[in-house]
């Protein structure tokens, strides 16, 4: 150990970055110390509640952090419209549970279909959700960015940006720019939930948080099952390495990027239904902030990456919740310090927390 | 290939085309060229100047004949906001179109969308001052972008009166043009305070704003004036504006286990912030909300969650002027009076008022219609004028205001008087 020690040779900005490091270390410390035992303002109920805020909002980050992820694996390019997917897959799910709520249900007098048969209009609602996203997705591929394959890096890039604001526009002409509000079935309706007891308060856990995170973690295995166990999975690996020598391997590039693109528009169809069923209110600008936040996540994770995706989801979730409680700052400033992490992370690993080093052809 | 480049020209082309054509409120283009001189005093004896516009320090507003007298606004047309400006900007465009006009010339509200923010007031604001058929301003609506706008009008000579925009530092900068018919947030914060601590026996509070120039300034006077007369602020928390989960400030401050919690801000984030109370560990603690919060988008929006909310509101007394606008107002429009905001018929006085400040010093001379600009700013900042909500008297510092908040509370999904003998 004492070799490797001195070994290292100590540059300029390698002794800045381990000023920086132990300083922000000392300060983070103390600051958790401080809030968690000294000052001790909130109670165990209250970081109870941090926690399970922060959980359900990371699984939908990473839901659409894969999405960003899968694309950059496999083209390089950011795909900047993904929130805009997001968004078009919570207006699916938002009329198909508004038609629902509006037929009458089978057999039962007054009820309508939403409440007699909750669980079908839910898998329905998300299957259309989905799939509506899903065609988005792969509409934007061959529209937005299959015609611009061999230009340089930069000028997908702005067709993305190009195709985001169209779409957001888009809705906000087709669909009016209120708000409207998801109208979720009795069984899972918003802000109730489970009683924790905690000491001698109790804490609520929301049906529709659980119902999202654990749908998030289901969708999230399920996704690994594919990239790593079936052909199709193996064929994006293929083609993320080296497009060139997985289509000499006969594999149909075009095929499976617009695949890729099918699949990580799902994934944000899924994530803009649950969106709407745990948040209620949406608008055309739904998919905006979830959009960066989730393509900060991947960047956290390691772009390109996919259990970075989920880590980073995870992680920036946690950290707006937590973050400014442990920290005892003021709650406004929560995306000051996810970003501050982010930056931080990309100074000392750039390549992300679970980011693997970029080969050259990458580049 | 070929074909697909004349394709995407001809696409845009047509695109272009049709952006241009689009007769939005735009009333630039009716402007004749020598008007923009007229804002700056001039020497040049053009021969066909009055003597008391060359005399005026803004000069004169000309109407030419077959063009309306305009009055312009800076209100939330479209988004979150919305509900404000279109209430307002209707009930102000009610007050021009029942008017008869001045000698032959008629009345045109001029509402440009400034979606809430301070930025767009700002911009709105250059806008409004292109146009020389835009005599006065009624407006803006938001405290903020109101701010951001005072010192483009007072540079132009547009006087404003704005319904609604209710910071108190607004007539705190010596401004000569804005005047205003809302309440301040000073009376409104006191008002509440006083409700809480000696009405409603409520000793802890929690405090919240959204960070905006109205919220945190209301939040501010609110907690001052609580603990003033005695009581405890057990949390103040911000939170960011358009966000979709509210529950970690929510906790922290359910963490000081307040008996109630004041918000100030708008509707937009009140809804969402009502329907995670339980989650957050505010189950059974009293929302007290503002003007900001009040109207139908509140109660709609949170459904049993929104029920013993408590808002303020600008309802004037009952009278037969009232019931006549408030009939004249279902009948030309989809909602009612006072139900999109509080501020439907201070914004029908607004319009009013700058109606009769416009008379009083604007003459016809030949066909064209003269407004000194100087000479209104001094007639909108001495009005004195008895509307729906009252006498509206301005003070030095533009002043107006008529009536106090009256207090509101959500009972079986609607907004009733509140009535604290429960």
């Amino acid at each position: 150990m004492i070799e490797k020690i001195k070994k290292i040779r100590f540059t300029p900005r390698l002794i800045l970055r381990m000023v920086i490091a132990v300083a922000l270390l000392v300060y983070l410390t103390w600051r958790v110390v401080q809030v968690t035992s000294s000052e001790a303002v909130f109670g165990a109920d209250t970081w109870l509640r941090f926690l399970i805020s922060g959980l359900v909002i990371g699984g939908m980050y990473a839901l659409i952090a894969i999405g960003y992820t899968l694309v950059y694996g496999i083209l390089f390019m950011i795909n900047f419209a993904h929130g805009e997917v997001m968004m078009l897959g919570t207006f699916a799910g938002y009329f198909v549970l508004e038609a629902f709520s509006a037929i009458p249900g089978p057999g039962t007098e007054g009820v309508n279909f939403l409440n007699a048969q909750p669980i079908i209009a839910l898998i329905l609602a998300f299957i259309v959700g989905a799939g509506v996203a899903a065609l988005f997705g792969f509409l934007l591929e061959r529209i937005a960015y299959r015609p611009l394959r061999g230009a340089p890096r930069l000028i997908p890039l702005i067709s993305a940006i190009g195709a985001s604001i169209f779409l957001q526009n888009a809705a906000q002409l087709l669909f009016g720019p209120q708000r409207r509000q998801y109208s979720n079935p009795d069984l899972l309706w918003r802000g109730t939930g489970w009683m924790i007891p905690v000491g001698d308060k109790s804490v609520m856990l929301t049906y529709t948080g659980v119902f999202s995170f654990v749908l998030s973690i289901l969708l999230m295995i399920g996704l690994f099952i594919l990239v790593k166990k079936t052909k199709l999975g193996k064929s994006m690996r293929a083609v993320a390495e080296n497009k060139q020598a997985a289509a000499l391997m006969g594999i149909d590039v075009d095929s499976v990027i617009s695949k890729t693109f099918l699949i990580s528009g799902a994934l944000a169809g899924a994530a803009g239904v649950m969106w709407g069923i745990h948040n209620g209110l949406f608008n055309h600008y739904v998919g905006f902030i979830p959009g960066i936040k989730a393509f900060t996540a991947a960047v956290l994770g390691g772009i390109g990456n996919i259990p970075g995706a989920m880590l980073g989801g995870m992680v920036l979730g946690l950290m707006e919740s937590l973050g400014p409680a442990l920290l005892g700052l003021d709650f406004q400033i929560k995306d000051v310090i996810a970003f501050t992490i982010l930056i931080l992370v990309l100074i000392f690993r750039p390549s992300g927390l679970l980011g693997e080093a970029l080969t050259e052809e990458k580049i | 290939m070929k074909f697909k480049h004349i394709l995407v020209i001809l696409l845009i082309a047509a695109f272009a085309l049709a952006g241009c054509t689009q007769q939005t409120e735009e009333p630039m283009e009716t402007e004749e060229p020598e008007e923009t001189e007229e804002v700056v005093e001039t020497e040049e004896s053009e021969g066909t100047l009055p003597q008391v516009c060359l005399d005026d320090a803004f000069g004169c507003a000309e109407i030419p004949a077959g063009e309306t007298i305009k009055i312009g606004m800076g209100a939330p047309l479209l988004g979150d906001y919305s509900m404000f400006g279109t209430d307002i900007s209707q009930a102000v465009a009610l007050a021009l179109a029942q008017d008869d006009g001045f000698e032959g010339f008629t009345y045109e509200l001029v509402a440009e969308d400034t979606g809430g923010t301070p930025e767009a007031g700002a911009a709105v604001a250059n806008l409004l001052v292109t146009d020389p058929t835009v005599v006065a301003i009624a407006g803006h609506i938001f405290s903020g972008s109101t701010d951001a706008a005072i010192p483009i009008y007072d540079t132009a000579g547009l006087p404003m009166m704005s319904p609604s925009a209710t910071n108190p530092d607004l007539t705190q900068k010596g401004s000569a043009v804005f005047n205003r018919l809302a309440f301040t947030d000073a009376d409104q914060g006191r008002s509440a305070a006083n409700l809480l601590f000696n009405e409603l026996g409520f000793t802890k509070i929690g405090v919240m704003h959204d960070g905006g120039t109205y919220g945190q300034g209301l939040a501010d006077v609110v907690q001052a004036e609580f603990e003033n007369l005695g009581g405890e602020v057990v949390a103040y928390e911000g939170i960011t504006p358009g966000e979709a989960d509210y529950v970690a400030p929510l906790s922290a401050v359910a963490a000081g286990e307040p008996e109630a919690v004041y918000f100030g801000g708008y509707a937009a984030d009140a809804i969402v912030m009502m329907n995670q109370w339980a989650q957050a560990g505010l189950e059974g603690v009293l929302f007290f909300g503002c003007d900001g919060t009040f109207g139908v988008e509140f109660t709609d929006k949170t459904g049993a969650n929104g029920e013993g909310a408590i808002a303020a509101s600008l309802v004037p007394p009952d009278s037969a002027e009232k019931t006549a606008f408030d009939e004249a107002y279902a009948a030309e429009y989809p909602t009612e009076a006072g139900e999109l905001s509080a501020f439907t018929w201070s914004s029908f006085d607004t319009g009013n008022v700058l109606i009769a400040a416009i008379e009083s010093v604007a003459f016809v001379e030949g066909d064209t219609l003269f407004v000194p600009r100087g000479a209104l700013v001094e007639a909108v900042r001495n009005s004195d004028f008895t509307g729906l909500t009252g006498l509206i008297k301005c003070d030095e510092i533009g002043e107006c205001n008529a009536s106090g908040p009256a207090f509101y509370q959500v009972v079986d999904g609607v907004w009733v008087p509140l009535d604290l003998g429960s």
